[in-house]
């Protein structure tokens, strides 16, 4: 089973993690239009790559971001939102 | 109207569905009845030795988070664990879990009224907040110990990775729980918390694999004096 | 007949405890540490099994569990593997897929007809006529099979268990037991496994007649077994390689999945099998075979043999067999080139060589249960042909074959690990192995012992700079001189019977017959002859396929590539797989309450909850009726301790509401409480609740059992990108809830509280905090279930006392507990439509007629924008409240039961249920919005396929129905 690192509690098996999907940017909601919401709401970039990932652990309650290469399933760094300045190794 | 007191309440332990409430001696322990004694003391003594699995449910806990709960408990005298995911004990052999960052959980040993204390404390206070306990609490012991987390938790909990003053949230038997090693009366025990409505599976889960294992069911009285 | 040599340095088997044991009947003995298959072996027994496919005798092949055509059933575990498995006192041993006993097994005719069962005979023959189909797949069953499972089997839990390591070494050879000890020594912590009982691999066998090797295995053992930071896991394989070196090792025992660090595969190689006519024959057997049968167990493998081989380790079987005392007719090297050195040793013996030649076929004695002698001709290596003109018979009974080796490389590709063809040594090596992975040994292309042993420090010392620490960077060994594996092994002859896969039966030909059907690639190839397929997984047979294919492509091997590997690299039984079931629960604090009222429970998310009370005797509907009807009646009294409760505290605690749900909350008044709807950024329905606020900065929320973690959950990730002032507690397990409702319910609260219940002071969807039986409670005033209801939350650990006082003051009144099941019907006749169940994961709030809890002209709130695109848009369906005719008699419509107009779908019935109360059936559906109004008829096509009309009406369906 794959290990992933909470920023918080450290590397634990995949199956303490729910995945959040990517985390993505909304665009303005007050001045976007109807398509670029849509398009938004609807679409993802099923190409593989670099992605910035929403992971939860559960045991203890922490949402963080994980930036995962989805083509080699390679974690870089996972941190909490807005504190993405340190880099955190995923587990050998 | 019926007149009620509520002195007259009395808990049940959260664990007691999923134990036997014939064979076992049971007592009100913190206003919570509690099964303590499953066996004679010889019989729980060996099981102490190699596995013994006791309910300390009734302990008092007080929970306690927020931005400003360090800074609040320190106020109260409550001693604080200095990093995340760590314990330390203050006076009368209270223990302080520091859950992450900026979560506590305070539990009193028998004997302590560390707890009572902070729950008498009404003043409300900006960014601390009151959590609510009802955990089911558990001391696991004895030499096969490691052998039953092996095949309820995928961490390893031995000395040489769990270091003496860790607390680790993660998954046991499949559901969230805290974990900690402690040593009591010089013998080295894991304790375990998780969500109370969840401590009948839990205790059925432990017992079945410290029967397994040549252990089983300790009752309360085996850490009355201790 | 004994076949048993004289003592063997090193062997397994105690000559001093006896084992008695039957096979077919027929009584055995053997000694302590034999297998079943070395014991019969050593009884002269032969036949051991019968093939899968043809019914034909089969004997030793490997003797290193991959003897699939010998598995034996004993009382009721059965496809036990005699080639591995200790035999035990008293079994009772039978062979498998048998008809009258391996000896004379009934249905060996089928090998006599194989000519007309060519390969992908099956998928063709039985298919038309489709519907004899099923009368010939039971035939071909019996016919061609393994154990029989017996249904009486008891359920065995196995323990599935972690361990943690800082290197893993799988296998316990030379090669393993040196980097074993070079990591061990650098202070790391190492565990290593093997699938033998007894560890040293091919240092315990492959002596080439000379046992002093065993003396170097002795001090490689005691070394190891001195480093106390050397787990041993003997008897056990590792079974797959899964993320992050996760690896499952099996044994009799369980499964223990080990994390380790750095991984160490020096896992060996599997000898491959020349391929010639009748190599199956009972007595033809692999070299290495010979050597576990003389040095483990102390078994002559056959008195007069002939060694057939395509490299140097025949000659060295050879020397072992002379060891054994076994006479050699005569040693068939299929080189041109053979070996000058060992031909030398071997002439000193008195053994006859000869060089280019063959075993053009083996003979089999009269009654087909072992070989008499072997047909012997010279071969053309190049062009792979047999030479018959000078053709000749030697009489044997026994050949010993050695031809190369495939690597035992399962775990390296199941790991990602590229690999390449080394024509240096004719097999696959790694090229790219992943981070943390090393190879060492055989499977990494290395074979002289010496070249082995160093191979194992260069990984241990590679695994030690992996994990940060000091170590020198050896150089890779590389394989000098003769390959070890012959590149095309392979005689061809006219009438066949020259296996390749013993586990399936499959002769070169099939392959010839499968490339020109078209599945001329390795993939398809191995799907249509099955080759690889079987038990053994193609552990003897995959890389000769891959050879023959690549002749009949005329490609280089490595451009035909492997089959995929995946766990589990061995058979592991369902036992071990399933281990012990968790299966975790969450009980509320009346649960014992529950169970002692006789309720039936109902598994709502993780909890179990109950569902109805039955009287004795009375049917699920009936108990049902009679809980709603008490609440309409007099009042009901329901545990509702698994609903999702959660705190907002904070200055920000109104604002993040607004923000999270749909409504408003900034000027909601203390005391009351408000309708929550929560959508996704989609606007889809997610779920509702209620929010009570109990102070300015504080509320209360309380939502529905199955979806509260995931609420609690995006509550957290919302608060951690708005950094609100505000802490969000979870108090679920920590607060239970009692839901009294019905026109008593006020009475009997009145008896066990000092607050004034009057409607005017405590009116609909207002909360308070007050004593309820001595009990600290949060009163919320709700009409979920009835207009008169109330909802007490209190601590969990406290709750039954509440519960028993209500229990207790309700008597009179006729108080009676409901469940679930009866909650949902309730909330049915007050019209409420539950998300999840009268709405889907494309329900948007207009179709559910939700309007009036949305707050569009709020700054903000998760959905909102979604909304304004919906808004504009017309509705492609309603939900709407309807009633079947009165007194309606026919077939029940049921969920999910369509809404339709002729050939056109409308909607569908989201909740139906026959109201006792209202005596009418009453029900959600969606339906197009031309239909939405009340009065309107739709058509719902029930089961049968009959029509059932149904009229829009208005909720609360108590009020419409019956005025309430």
């Amino acid at each position: 089973m794959k290990l992933l690192t909470c920023p918080m509690n450290g590397t634990r098996p995949l199956s303490e993690f729910v995945f959040g999907g990517e985390y993505r940017q909304a665009p303005d909601q007050d001045t976007c239009t109807d398509a670029e919401w849509a398009a938004y709401v609807h679409n993802r970039s099923g190409a593989p790559g670099d992605k910035k990932e929403w992971w939860y652990h559960s045991p203890s309650g922490t949402w963080f971001i994980a930036e995962r290469n989805t083509l080699t399933d390679k974690v870089t760094r996972t941190y909490l939102l807005g504190q993405n300045n340190t880099t955190q190794e995923e587990g050998k | 109207m019926q007149q009620f007191d509520v002195k007259s309440i009395i808990q049940t332990s959260p664990v007691a569905h999923a134990q036997p409430r014939d064979s076992a001696k049971w007592e009100v322990i913190n206003g919570m009845d509690t099964a303590v004694e499953f066996a004679s003391t010889a019989i729980e003594d060996a099981r102490k030795k190699v596995l013994g699995v006791a309910d300390v449910s009734c302990l008092s806990r007080y929970g306690v988070k927020g931005p400003n709960a360090t800074q609040w408990l320190l106020e109260r005298g409550i001693a604080i664990p200095t990093t995340p995911n760590s314990w330390t004990i203050c006076e009368q052999k209270t223990l302080v879990l520091r859950l992450g960052s900026s979560e506590f959980l305070i539990e009193d040993q028998l004997g302590g009224s560390a707890c009572t204390r902070l729950a008498s404390d009404a003043t409300r206070v900006a960014s601390v907040y009151k959590v609510p306990r009802a955990d089911a609490a558990f001391i696991v012991s004895g030499s096969e110990a490691l052998n039953l987390f092996s095949e309820l938790c995928s961490l390893d909990l031995r000395e040489k990775s769990l270091a003496t003053k860790d607390l680790i949230m993660t998954q046991v038997a499949g559901i969230s729980a805290t974990v900690i090693r402690q040593t009591l009366n010089g013998e080295p025990v894991y304790r375990v918390w998780c969500d109370g409505t969840y401590g009948p599976y839990m205790w059925e889960v432990l017992i079945e694999i410290a029967t397994e294992l040549g252990g089983g069911a300790v009752g309360l009285a085996q850490y009355q004096n201790s | 007949m004994i076949f048993r040599t004289p003592k063997q340095a090193g062997e397994w088997v105690n000559r001093t405890k006896k084992i008695n044991f039957t096979f077919e009947g027929e009584a055995f003995s053997a000694f302590e540490g034999d297998t079943i298959s070395s014991a019969l072996w050593a009884a002269g027994q032969k036949v051991l099994g019968r093939s899968f496919k043809y019914h034909r005798a089969r004997g030793v092949l490997s003797l290193a569990n991959h003897d699939v055509n010998v598995l034996v059933t004993d009382g009721i575990d059965t496809n036990i593997r005699a080639d591995v498995v200790e035999v035990k006192e008293g079994m009772v041993l039978t062979a498998v897929n048998t008809s009258g006993g391996v000896k004379k097994d009934k249905n060996s005719y089928i090998d006599s007809i194989s000519p007309l069962l060519p390969v992908g005979f099956y998928y063709k023959a039985f298919h038309t006529p489709r519907r004899l189909f099923p009368f010939w797949e039971s035939v071909i069953r019996k016919a061609a099979g393994l154990g029989i499972v017996n249904f009486d089997y008891p359920r065995i839990l196995k323990r599935k268990t972690h361990s943690h390591c800082d290197v893993l070494v799988i296998g316990a050879g030379p090669t393993g037991l040196t980097a074993a000890c070079a990591a061990a020594e650098a202070g790391l912590e190492v565990t290593i496994v093997d699938e033998n009982r007894q560890l040293g691999g091919s240092l315990g066998y492959n002596r080439a007649g000379d046992s002093s090797v065993v003396s170097q295995l002795d001090i490689l053992l005691a070394k190891a077994a001195n480093m106390p930071n050397i787990k041993v896991m003997a008897g056990a394989y590792a079974a797959g390689y899964y993320p992050d070196h996760l690896i499952p090792v099996v044994s009799d025992s369980g499964i223990n999945k080990v994390r380790a660090k750095a991984v160490i595969v020096a896992s060996g190689a599997f000898e491959q099998p020349p391929v010639f006519r009748y190599n199956d024959l009972p007595g033809v057997m692999l070299g290495s075979a010979v050597q576990r049968l003389i040095y483990r167990y102390a078994v002559k493998p056959f008195n007069n043999g002939i060694v057939v081989t395509a490299n140097d380790y025949g000659y060295r079987v050879a020397l072992d067999l002379l060891q054994a005392g076994t006479k050699i007719a005569a040693l068939v090297d299929m080189r041109q080139t053979g070996s000058a050195a060992y031909s030398a040793v071997l002439a000193k013996r008195g053994v006859k060589v000869y060089i280019g030649h063959c075993v053009y076929e083996a003979i089999a004695s009269s009654d087909k249960s072992g070989v008499r002698g072997a047909v012997i001709c010279a071969y053309d290596e190049k062009q792979n042909i047999a030479l018959t003109d000078n053709k000749f018979t030697l009489e044997c009974d026994g050949v010993a074959m050695s031809a190369g080796w495939a690597p035992a490389g399962a775990l390296l590709y199941q790991a990602g690990t590229g690999m390449q063809f080394d024509y240096d040594v004719e097999q696959f090596v790694p090229s790219r192995l992943p981070n943390g992975m090393f190879a060492a040994g055989k499977v990494n292309g290395v074979f002289e012992l010496e070249q082995r042993v160093r191979d194992g420090v260069r990984a241990a010392n590679d695994a030690i700079r992996h994990l940060g620490l000091q170590a020198p960077q050896n150089e890779a060994e590389k394989h000098v001189g003769i390959s070890p594996s012959h590149p095309y092994p392979m005689v061809p002859h006219p009438k066949g019977k020259n296996f390749v896969d013993f586990d399936e039966d499959i002769q070169i030909k099939d392959f010839v017959n499968a490339a020109k059907e078209g599945f001329d690639n390795i993939e398809l190839m191995k799907r249509f002859t099955t080759v690889g397929m079987g038990p053994s997984q193609g552990k003897h047979s995959n890389m000769n396929a891959i050879r023959i294919l690549a002749k009949i492509r005329d490609l280089p091997v490595e451009k035909i590539g492997t089959t995929t590997s995946r766990p589990f690299f061995h058979p592991t039984p369902i036992g071990h797989l399933g281990g012990r079931g968790f299966h975790s629960h969450r009980l509320t604090s009346l649960h014992d309450w529950h169970q002692a009222n006789g309720a039936v429970f109902t598994d709502i998310g993780a909890w179990k909850r109950a569902a109805y009370y039955p009287a004795a005797g009375q049917s699920k509907e009936d108990a049902i009726q009679t809980e709603a009807l008490a609440v309409r009646k007099t009042a009901g009294i329901i545990d509702g301790s698994s609903f999702g409760k959660i705190e907002i505290h904070g200055p920000d605690a109104a604002l993040f509401l607004e923000r999270f749900f749909t409504g408003v909350y900034t000027d909601q008044k203390v005391g009351s409480c408000r309708y929550v709807m929560l959508l996704d950024e989609s606007g889809v329905v997610v779920d509702d609740g209620i929010a009570s606020r109990l102070a300015d900065d504080l509320f209360y929320l309380s939502i529905g059992t199955s979806n509260a973690a995931a609420v609690y959950r995006e509550m957290q990730r919302s608060q951690q990108m708005w950094q609100l002032n505000l802490g969000l507690v979870n108090v679920t397990g920590a607060f239970g809830a009692i839901n009294i409702a019905g026109p008593a319910a006020r009475e009997i609260l009145s008896t066990l509280t000092d607050l004034d219940l009057s409607y005017e002071s405590f009116p609909m969807s207002s909360v308070r905090e007050s004593q309820v039986a001595a009990v600290e409670t949060r009163m919320i005033r709700v009409a979920f279930v009835a207009d008169n209801g109330y909802e007490l939350h209190a601590p969990m650990g406290q709750i039954p006392y509440l519960w028993n006082a209500l229990i207790a003051a309700g008597k009179k009144h006729a108080l009676r507990p409901f469940g679930s099941d009866t909650q949902r019907l309730l909330r049915l006749e007050m019209g409420h439509a539950m998300p999840g169940v009268d709405t889907d994961g494309l329900t948007n709030p207009f179709e559910i007629g939700a309007e009036w809890a949305i707050k569009m002209s709020k700054p903000y709130f998760i959905g909102q924008r979604s909304l304004t695109i919906l808004a504009k848009r017309p509705l492609r369906k309603q939900l709407v409240p309807f009633v079947l005719a009165e007194n309606y008699t026919g077939e029940m419509p049921m969920d999910c039961n369509l809404v339709v107009d002729g050939r056109d779908i409308l909607g569908r019935v989201t909740s139906i249920s026959y109201s006792k109360y209202l005596d009418r059936c009453i029900g959600f559906a969606y339906v197009t919005p031309s239909k939405k109004e009340a009065g309107s008829v739709f058509q719902i096509r029930v089961d049968s396929g009959a029509l059932v009309a149904a009229t829009v009406i208005r909720t609360p369906f108590i009020k419409t129905l019956k005025g309430a």
